[in-house]
């Protein structure tokens, strides 16, 4: 009877630990320069790309392959790979130098080469994302030790994670800043350890590229594979 | 019995020493693939000069842990490329000597003067960084020279995407790699002296590109 008790609390304080640990919270904060969605043809593309400038910091790759799947979901959207993006106009968009503003990529399309190769890939917006994801906060610890009869693991680790990006639409056909989108997403996770180790992570990263690249997807919602438009 | 014993005991001792010395070494051979420059040729044929000290070129640091990195074959590639890139038409010549005999306008005989590495237990970042310090030395196709360009470039990757501090290496050093061709394109005719003899050259309209920047 006592075991019972104390197997339904174990289980109790698990699945609320368990719903504590995944839950993030996101803000999301969206400036768009006119209230009419973008225009997009469907032979023109969108590229999505990392800012990497910061010494102390790079936007992660993976973080913005999740937004171009996210953007490009649904098949409204092109999105060009920003890998293909950066070979095909190498060395122009490369950490070093690549525009931070607008004026000097005025000043880069003003080159017959790059306004010619922008103009064969068809691609009409750039949308910058700049932002890191970071663990703010650790505490406790798990030990594990391996015995000759066996093994296991106890203790107890939570750290709490950060994410927080920016994202800037560039249309390059117009030269023009069409809007921005940010986005903040903090959440705590757990590891529980008693024998074996019991992660309860939070998805903070994947819950900032939701946020982000579903806004973002937002700015193109009119537009229908196949056709131009600016309704 | 007691001879085999000790033997066998000898070379248990050796496996183990040798498991534990590999543990703590890195070797490793850089692969990476680096794309075309997009870029305006300069109308000139240059004589590429790489010779074995480039082309084998192999990074050895015993600090704290040892580390082999074998980067000549990567660098040749990046040099080759862009070189290629830069100008009309390039050729890679093994020796200098050998631009007598070959009809070239300028001679670049590149070399590697320091290759740095930041790596996360000594840095205690997440992050693992590379520096490649390259000296340029410039010809004249009578063979007297026209500049010495020091260039630097840089290449980092975070360690917590990678699966072993071999890719971590090989990621890092690819992008300074990357970042050495960017150099290349955007600051080879920038150099005052290589601007000068360019420009004595009579070749209008080919620097548009660069000086954009």
């Amino acid at each position: 009877m006592r075991h019972s008790v104390v197997t339904q609390i174990t289980t109790l304080a698990l699945v609320i630990l368990s719903l504590a640990a995944c839950s993030t919270s996101t803000t999301i904060d969206e400036f768009r320069e006119a209230r009419l969605d973008l225009e997009l043809s469907d032979s023109e593309q969108v590229v999505v790309m990392g800012r990497r400038h910061a010494g102390e910091y790079e936007t992660e790759p993976d973080f913005i392959d999740c937004i171009g799947n996210r953007l490009a979901s649904g098949g409204k959207v092109s999105v060009m790979p920003e890998q293909q993006f950066l070979d095909s106009f190498y060395p122009w968009f490369e950490p070093r130098v690549a525009p931070l503003k607008l004026k000097r990529m005025g000043m880069m399309l003003n080159d017959p080469l790059i306004a010619e190769r922008i103009n064969s890939l068809s691609i009409r917006y750039l949308i910058w994302v700049d932002g890191r994801t970071e663990t703010t906060e650790k505490s406790g610890s798990v030990n594990c030790a391996l015995a000759l009869g066996g093994g296991g693991c106890f203790g107890f680790a939570s750290w709490d994670k950060t994410a927080s990006y920016e994202a800037t639409v560039w249309d390059l056909k117009q030269l023009d800043e069409e809007g921005r989108v940010k986005v903040s997403t903090e959440g705590s996770s757990y590891v529980l350890a008693v024998v074996a180790p019991i992660p309860f992570i939070a998805q903070v990263q994947d819950n900032a590229c939701k946020g982000i690249g579903d806004r973002l997807k937002g700015f193109f919602s009119h537009v229908e594979p196949g056709r131009s438009k600016r309704n | 019995m007691t001879i085999c014993r000790a033997t066998r005991y000898h070379r248990l001792v050796l496996l183990l020493a040798s498991v534990l010395t590999g543990a703590c070494s890195t070797d490793i051979i850089i692969h990476g693939d680096y794309p075309s420059a997009l870029t305006r040729q300069l109308p000139h044929h240059v004589g590429l000069v790489l010779d074995d000290t480039f082309t084998h070129y192999t990074f050895e640091s015993s600090q704290e842990q040892d580390v082999t990195m074998a980067l000549g074959e990567s660098q040749t590639a990046l040099f080759s490329q862009i070189f290629g890139d830069i100008f009309k038409s390039a050729t890679r010549l093994n020796t200098i000597n050998q631009t007598l005999t070959s009809k070239v306008d300028l001679v670049v005989v590149p070399h590697i003067e320091e290759v740095q590495l930041a790596m996360p237990f000594e840095t205690r970042l997440n992050v693992f960084e590379v520096w490649l310090k390259y000296n340029l030395q410039v010809f004249d196709s009578e063979g007297e020279p026209i500049a010495d360009w020091l260039m630097t470039s840089y290449g980092k990757t975070q360690s917590r995407l990678l699966t072993s501090e071999e890719e971590a290496l090989n990621q890092a050093t690819t992008e300074a790699l990357r970042d050495a061709g960017v150099r290349l394109v955007i600051g080879f005719h920038r150099v005052p002296e290589i601007r000068d003899w360019l420009a004595s050259q009579q070749t209008p309209g080919t620097l548009a590109q660069g000086d954009s920047q």
